[in-house]
């Protein structure tokens, strides 16, 4: 019998299906800012200030802009705006100026209708993972499917194929309690990806992991940023960060005071 | 569009078991309401048709003397006939105001003795139609005039003006106990509701993160409340339904010799009003809710 086995959708399917349809306009090129390549812009920030209604400054001045397909560090310490910056990119709070342009949005402008489609473009990690407890893993990254209105049959394929992407085709049926930390945060992973977003965004996540496990979340990161999606992530881990040489932007009291290619601390 | 519906009901049916006791109040007093509701237009429908059946009614009767000469009578007739405000007299004479009687009895199934008496206690009497039901003018005067000829007058304005105001004062209270109610009803399904938003707060979190529309995310609610309604006019209407009959004879009785029908047009109505209140109290408490905790 030789019949070939029924295909897994692996990783190679999953790097086509990732890609997320352009339908929408990017920005121009904010003036002042030269990107290094003639890529596509998945996050565009330009003078961007938040004051919180309380009087708090949460962000002066902050000029960003990541092409597709970019792996970026956000670092500093607490209180350096890096949470403000995320909720920003999901259109959780407005700039009090500044434009921002997400997945090819410009996130001010957009009415509470397309703000949904926005969401559905940028995935999003949290340190917490956010799973619903009584969910199998199965059924939490199908939710984000459901409550978006996706037909039934295409809910299976794409979760089976996030579930295949992040390993946990095997954990289909658990639930979160029966996971570790590293399968849980695999599946808010694998929740974020399940709508094929052009950006994902990680905000700590591997604050509650060992050292170990945090590897692997990151070297998922890596993986699916290597399939071509932008990957954005909010870390302390220092060792991670300097280990990996990227791209590293580092926020102090809401200025961006370096942006350079290198280790978690400014390097002389 | 069937898929969101699904996904709504399916959810607003979860989030009703979920919190049992409080679903189970809301319904409660929401069927309570509903009674109360219910109690008040079948009320209101059964004096507007006493009301009706008064109106239609001879608007003067003047009971003749026994033993009046047929001759006094006619020129009594054809006195009132001359006044301006009148339409029409009729002479009703002793047999024709018996069969007219026992016919009466009949329609309302009540056993006729009158046959065992041997005599004809009911006298005769002349019946004036006004051109305009309110505007007596002299009729009863110059019907009480004719002294020995007729023994008293019957005028239906009495009996019209307190319907009229038996009816009015219920409609008003009625209508204020109804609000008052109505108003607690949607206070109570407005915590019914925002329970279920804070037992699902973490879910509504992440269906936000992960790009639910507004729709997805308010409409489960709104059918929870929904449910709330159409489970208390359900209720309310099996209640209803079982007690028809005593309602109906207790109405009878209450209000004695006017035939009310309780036909299918109020049955009807009851179905819509009670339905229609349920629903929207129940949305409305639902929208409410999860406007002032939801929408940021």
């Amino acid at each position: 019998m030789t019949t070939s086995p029924p295909r897994l959708a692996g990783p190679l399917e999953a790097a086509t299906a990732i890609r997320p349809e352009r339908e929408a306009v990017d920005p121009p090129t904010a003036e002042g800012h030269e990107t290094r390549d003639a890529r596509r812009i998945s996050i565009a920030l330009d003078d961007v200030s938040k004051v919180y209604p309380n009087g708090r400054r949460a962000l002066a001045d902050v000029d960003l802009v990541v092409p597709d397909g970019d792996f970026v560090f956000i670092v500093g310490p607490s209180g350096a705006g890096k949470s403000t910056l995320i909720k920003l990119l999901i259109r959780d709070e407005l700039p009090t100026s500044g434009t921002v342009f997400v997945a090819g949005r410009d996130v001010r402008r957009l009415s509470r209708r397309d703000v949904p489609r926005l969401r559905r473009s940028v995935g999003i990690v949290f340190q917490d993972y956010k799973l619903l407890p009584n969910k199998s893993v199965y059924d939490n990254v199908a939710f984000a499917l459901e409550v978006t209105g996706t037909p039934g049959r295409q809910i299976r394929s794409a979760v089976d194929r996030v579930l295949s992407l992040v390993g946990l085709t095997a954990a289909a049926g658990q639930f979160p309690s029966q996971l570790s930390g590293g399968e849980q945060q695999r599946t808010a992973i694998a929740r974020a990806l399940v709508h094929e977003p052009r950006v994902v965004i990680a905000d700590e996540p591997t604050g509650n992991l060992d050292p170990l496990i945090s590897w692997e979340i990151i070297q998922l990161l890596l993986r699916i940023n290597e399939l071509g999606t932008t990957v954005l992530m909010a870390t302390h881990n220092a060792e991670v960060v300097t280990a990996l040489r990227r791209r590293v932007v580092a926020l102090e009291d809401g200025r961006v005071v370096r942006d350079e290619v290198g280790g978690y601390h400014r390097e002389y | 569009m069937l898929r969101f519906l699904l996904f709504s009901v399916r959810r607003a049916w979860e989030g009703f078991w979920r919190n049992v006791v409080m679903s189970v109040a809301a319904t409660i007093t929401m069927t309570l309401m509903l009674l109360m509701l219910a109690g008040l237009v079948i009320g209101l429908s059964g004096l507007d048709a006493g009301l009706r059946f008064v109106e239609q009614k001879v608007e003067v009767q003047a009971f003749v003397a026994d033993g009046t000469p047929q001759s006094r009578i006619d020129a009594l007739v054809a006195q009132v006939q001359a006044l301006p405000e009148v339409s029409q007299v009729d002479y009703l004479d002793k047999a024709q105001a018996l069969k007219q009687w026992q016919e009466q009895l009949r329609q309302q199934g009540k056993p006729d003795y009158s046959s065992a008496t041997g005599t004809n206690p009911i006298p005769a009497s002349i019946l004036v139609k006004l051109k305009d039901p309110h505007v007596y003018g002299s009729v009863i005067q110059t019907l009480q005039a004719a002294q020995g000829v007729v023994t008293d007058v019957l005028e239906t304005q009495h009996v019209v003006d307190a319907l009229l105001s038996v009816t009015g004062f219920l409609r008003t209270a009625g209508v204020v106990v109804l609000v008052l109610v109505g108003l607690t009803v949607v206070f109570i399904v407005i915590n019914t509701i925002r329970l279920a938003v804070v037992a699902r707060a973490e879910e509504i979190e992440i269906m936000r993160l992960v790009g639910a529309s507004d729709a997805f995310i308010r409409w489960p609610f709104i059918f929870e409340g929904m449910l709330v309604g159409i489970l208390g006019a359900a209720i309310t209407l099996g209640i209803l339904g079982l007690a028809a009959q005593p309602i109906g004879q207790g109405v009878a009785t209450l209000v004695g010799q006017v035939p009310i029908q309780f036909d299918q047009s109020l049955g009807r109505e009851l179905v819509i009003v009670v339905g229609g209140a349920g629903l929207v109290l129940g949305a409305g408490g639902a929208f409410i809710s999860i406007r002032t905790y939801l929408i940021r």
